[in-house]
């Protein structure tokens, strides 16, 4: 059973999946991942996923990245059909549409977190790369750490830097996963809040996986999963009154 | 644009590597080091050669003819060309007047131009010039200061030789062209041409070397010289040599050790190249999160590739510096060390061509070892930085990467066989590296599937041994191969030492004479022998006419237009010695053909090494030209024997049968064998005393020559052999540290289960053990089929497996293994178990 999307009666949709499968081979024999989504997100949107453990919320995820290559169906997401492309047309897509906040905040240790902001920047060939990254940092109020390795950052502000960096190229979506999940509940608020206020900004779509019912319900929309599918698709408030 | 954003997070990246690249640097640094110190001291010592040539050579040519002097038209031309010295020498011996010690010597006698380029140096400020003339009825020496010290001589004793006696005036320090002593029977004793005269020495038939030296006049080039007095004289009964020969014995002997040593370096950078695989794969291992995030946030896998190669080559270009200027380095302690062996300066100057050759194998085998794994990490998926473990991609990477790692194995082979001198030996070695390196990674599986399959051991802790060596991911795929190539060049070496020992010490002694008698007049023959006879406890004596003969054509085509095998070259270069007889010689391994009648009279009839003829391409019926005394002599090959060189008998190449030889002057060589230690010293004081003229070889003193240089000749390839292991130690102790993280977890998990610090020493003791004894059974099992096949083939003798030497490796690799590992597994046991389990 697939729940209808709410589609936007004013834009193309940013992510459309139709009909995706995920089935993964392993030890045990083929496991359903997902089981047919149908889904269509529309620029501007803020979508929570939720669902429990194992119920595909994160592949499903990666498969609007293009991280992970569905079995069957179709994803164009930015008005492109992403199946379709090979693993550097997807670096350069996603480089140039998608920004991806981790819960693990993923910063390069090596790099401080300038260099950490400037790399998807770098990577679409800016010239003012470092310039860019520099007023990210400072919008996500890091301005004054700029020159700081990621051990040297609390995991706060070690996630701003993510932040500021999957916002520096200005991408079309925004992919959060459990993005408050290594933080205490104070410091994750604050977080959460700068991520609305920069989509909010940036007008950016944002898809948010988590298992934080509260932060779920600050979202115009949230997705339920379980078992490799929707089973419901509703404004949080029409969820929680249902 | 890629590329620069490359450079740019290349030079990132580095920030935080060199820490874990030490083991990488060890690894190439060495390897690079050995082949550029080996080649730079090589260079640096045949640099001194050529530079010192005409020194060496004592002239722009040389002339040497043996038992007479050059023709007098032929000395003439030579005095016409320019200036010319000549010397004489033999071998002699020479005592103290008054004294009882006898010992041979390389007397050699000059005339006053001698020497026309260079200086005599004598010790202590003496001044050459005048030292050997008469002075109050005397003639003159200088001596070696070894023979001073053998004989107890001071300046002003007497020395007596043969006839002659002389007043010693000064010790020679140096002696420009006495090219390197390697092959000298005795220290030098030098005297005047004039004062030779006195010993009554120069008899026919003595085995005496004339050498004429000629200084050329200004402007005249020698090349064209000698090929005008070709054309004007053809070959004769001399041999001439210029300046692009003047040392040949020392340029190929410092040639055959650099092969050896930079085929030794070559192994060493090979089992480096293993650790620069590891240390590669263990540190991408470590940055698969960040490959992954640069992969998520749009880097192209081409860009992921280069960044990563580019830091591995900063990496490799500091090791590969740090052996370079390890290399460079190297003469200048070489010749330190080895200064007073060659009469001739060696040069300090930085050599490019070995620095570059190091650096090139440098490159190419971190190419070859590291474009694997770089390939593998290239292809890890950004999808898996949602996972909890990252893990590299399985399977093959992609096809221009696998091309890339073959062309880099493919020139660093080609490069192997292009420096190395000998092909064949190059080539061997080539495809001996490949099939070792083949062999130990099929050992090494094969070890992890026996461990698989053992039955489960009721110890726990030996259970859990087992369970390390073949778990997933376990270090047994790398130990073995790594330490294994190492040990494997030890254990070659330590037993073909071993042979070479045996031979030397217990076989020869069984069965050589104790003597060599030379120069014996055909006159004193029967003398000789009834002196010898009367000694008691001489059990043996044997005598034989010797006359020398230069091998000057083969089927008529001058020797120097034949192809003649390396291995036999030997014999055509400088003469032989000749005998004849109409009796088969007892003990005569005839392979080939008919001995001759005893009353043979036909034309000129030979027998001939079998060895040599096969080598030459000659069988019977074939004809060898030979040119003795001046006088040429084309024989036949009637019958080829094998010969048993390590009986030390009288044993010669070529026995002509009768009625060739007879007439020409020659001396009678003579064997003496003893029971007792007085028969020996009565043989050599009776014998010198009566006959002053005859020259003694004691084969103890030979053969204890031939260990001395066997044994410096093995600690140098010891210490060259122990780079590779050192390498190979290296290697290891680099595998057990990529697995040190997890040993320290697991040890962590033992104490929380229970396990007391001891039991959870004892699993990793019982691991280490059996991987190092695995790896060293496999090291002995190849390094002792090398050493065999080396032994047996090269060295023609029979192989004797030393299971002492077998052992002491063994054990050796066990214990460094243990101790290796255990030094790691100590830290590990000393980790608190809550922070560990806190963060996990």
């Amino acid at each position: 059973m697939t729940v209808q999307s709410i589609p936007s009666a004013s834009t193309r949709p940013i992510v459309d999946l139709a009909d995706i499968h995920l089935n993964l081979r392993s030890g045990a024999g083929e496991v359903n991942i997902l089981r047919g989504v149908d889904l269509q997100v529309s620029a501007g949107e803020t979508v929570s996923v939720v669902g429990p453990s194992g119920a595909g919320k994160s592949t499903l995820m990666m498969i609007m990245g293009g991280l992970e290559r569905p079995t069957s169906g179709r994803v164009t997401v930015a008005g492109q059909d992403i199946g379709s492309m090979d693993e550097d047309a997807l670096a350069r897509f996603r480089r140039d549409n998608v920004g991806i906040v981790f819960q693990a905040f993923r910063l390069i240790p090596t790099m401080t977190a300038l260099e950490n902001a400037a790399i998807p920047l770098e990577l679409a060939g800016h010239e003012d790369a470092f310039e860019a990254a520099r007023a990210s940092l400072e919008k996500v109020g890091l301005g004054h750490r700029i020159e700081h390795y990621p051990d040297q950052l609390s995991g706060g502000e070690q996630q701003r830097v993510a932040i500021a960096r999957a916002f520096g190229v200005g991408p079309k979506l925004l992919l959060a996963d459990e993005p408050t999940g290594n933080l205490d509940g104070a410091t994750g608020d604050r977080v959460i809040e700068l991520l609305f206020d920069l989509q909010a900004s940036h007008g950016t779509t944002l898809v948010l996986v988590t298992h934080d019912t509260d932060l779920a319900a600050q979202c115009g929309r949230s997705l339920h999963m379980a078992d490799g599918k929707i089973i419901e698709d509703a404004a949080p408030a029409a969820r929680k009154s249902a | 644009m890629s590329g620069s954003l490359a450079v740019r997070f290349a030079r990132r990246e580095l920030r935080g590597s060199l820490k874990s690249f030490r083991i990488f640097l060890a690894c190439l640094a060495l390897g690079v080091t050995a082949i550029a110190g080996v080649g730079s001291v090589s260079e640096s010592l045949l640099d001194g050669v050529s530079r010192d040539a005409r020194l060496l050579l004592g002239g722009d040519v040389e002339f040497r003819t043996t038992h007479t002097p050059l023709p007098d038209n032929v000395l003439s031309h030579l005095e016409s060309s320019g200036n010319v010295a000549r010397t004489i020498e033999m071998r002699a011996m020479a005592r103290k007047v008054g004294g009882d010690r006898r010992v041979m010597v390389e007397l050699k006698g000059v005339d006053g131009a001698y020497p026309l380029f260079g200086a005599i140096e004598l010790n202590d400020g003496v001044p050459f010039e005048g030292a050997l003339e008469q002075r109050d009825g005397r003639f003159g020496a200088v001596v070696d200061p070894t023979l001073a010290g053998r004989l107890g001589l001071a300046i002003g004793d007497t020395v007596r030789v043969g006839e002659g006696e002389f007043d010693v005036r000064g010790f020679i320090g140096l002696e420009p062209d006495r090219a390197v002593g390697f092959a000298s029977f005795g220290p030098r004793l030098m005297v005047s041409e004039a004062g030779l005269a006195t010993t009554d020495l120069v008899q026919a038939g003595s085995m005496i070397r004339f050498h004429e030296k000629v200084a050329l006049a200004q402007g005249t080039d020698a090349g064209e010289w000698i090929t005008s007095f070709r054309e004007a004289f053809g070959e004769g009964p001399w041999r001439l040599r210029a300046t692009d020969r003047a040392a040949p014995g020392l340029d190929r002997f410092i040639q055959q050790v650099t092969q050896f040593m930079t085929l030794v370096g070559l192994t060493a950078l090979l089992v480096g190249g293993v650790g620069v695989a590891n240390a590669v794969r263990s540190f991408l291992d470590q940055r698969l999160a960040t490959i992954a995030t640069l992969k998520c946030l749009g880097a192209p896998a081409d860009l992921v590739f280069w960044t990563y190669l580019l830091q591995i080559l900063v990496l490799a270009t500091v090791g590969i510096a740090i052996g370079l200027g390890l290399g460079a380095a190297a003469p200048m302690i070489a010749i330190a060390l080895l200064e007073d062996l060659f009469p001739f300066h060696v040069p300090v100057a930085v050599h490019w061509k070995p620095l570059l050759t190091a650096a090139v194998f440098g490159y190419l085998t971190t190419l070859a070892f590291a474009v694997w794994p770089l390939a593998r990490a290239r292809d890890v998926r950004a999808v898996q930085l949602f996972r909890a473990l990252i893990v590299p991609p399985g399977g093959l990477p992609a096809k221009r990467y696998i091309a890339l790692t073959i062309v880099a194995a493919l020139l660093l082979a080609a490069l192997s066989v292009a420096v190395t001198d000998d092909q064949r030996i190059a080539v061997g070695f080539v495809l001996g590296a490949v099939a070792s390196v083949f062999l130990f990674s099929v050992a090494a599986r094969l070890v992890i599937a026996a461990a698989r399959r053992v039955p489960v051991p009721k110890v726990a802790g030996l259970r859990l041994a087992l369970a390390n060596i073949h778990r997933p991911g376990s270090a047994t795929s790398t130990v073995i191969p790594s330490f294994g190539l190492g040990l494997t060049v030890l254990v070659a070496v330590a037993l073909i030492e071993a042979n070479l020992a045996r031979q030397i010490n217990d076989q020869i002694p069984e069965r050589a004479p104790d003597y060599f008698f030379i120069d014996i007049q055909p006159h004193q023959a029967e003398e000789f022998e009834t002196l010898v006879k009367a000694i008691p406890d001489v059990v043996k004596t044997e005598q034989t006419p010797m006359v020398r003969g230069r091998i000057i054509a083969l089927n008529g085509t001058p020797i120097h237009e034949v192809e003649v095998d390396e291995t036999v070259e030997w014999a055509v270069n400088g003469d032989r010695g000749l005998t004849y007889s109409a009796e088969m010689p007892p003990a005569t391994n005839l392979v080939e053909g008919e001995w001759w009648p005893a009353d043979y009279s036909g034309p000129p009839l030979i027998s001939f090494d079998s060895n040599i003829a096969r080598g030459f391409g000659l069988g019977i019926g074939d004809k060898i030209t030979l040119n003795v005394l001046g006088r040429e002599i084309e024989a036949t090959i009637g019958n080829l024997r094998k010969i048993d060189w390590a009986t030390l008998g009288i044993n010669f190449v070529i026995v002509f049968a009768p009625g060739t030889l007879e007439a020409a002057p020659h001396s009678v060589l003579s064997t003496v064998y003893t029971d007792t230690a007085e028969a020996e010293a009565a043989v050599l004081t009776e014998v010198t005393d009566r006959f002053a003229n005859v020259s003694a070889i004691r084969v103890k003193e030979a053969l204890d020559g031939a260990d001395r240089i066997l044994s410096s000749v093995g600690i140098a390839i010891r210490v060259i052999a122990s780079i590779t292991l050192v390498a190979g130690v290296l290697v290891l102790a680099g595998a057990l540290m990529a697995g040190h993280q997890r040993r320290v977890y697991d040890a962590v998990v033992l104490k929380v289960l229970g396990a007391t610090r001891l039991r959870v020493l004892s699993v990793y003791l019982m691991e280490y053990g059996m991987l190092g004894l695995a790896a060293a059974m496999i090291a002995g099992l190849i390094g002792a089929a090398a050493a065999m096949g080396v032994v047996g083939q090269v060295m023609r003798t029979d192989f004797v497996l030393d299971t002492t030497v077998l052992v002491t490796t063994t054990l050796l690799s066990m214990g460094i293994t243990m101790v290796l590992g255990l030094v790691g597994t100590w830290q590990a046991l000393g980790r608190k178990a809550a922070p560990l389990l806190r963060t996990d």
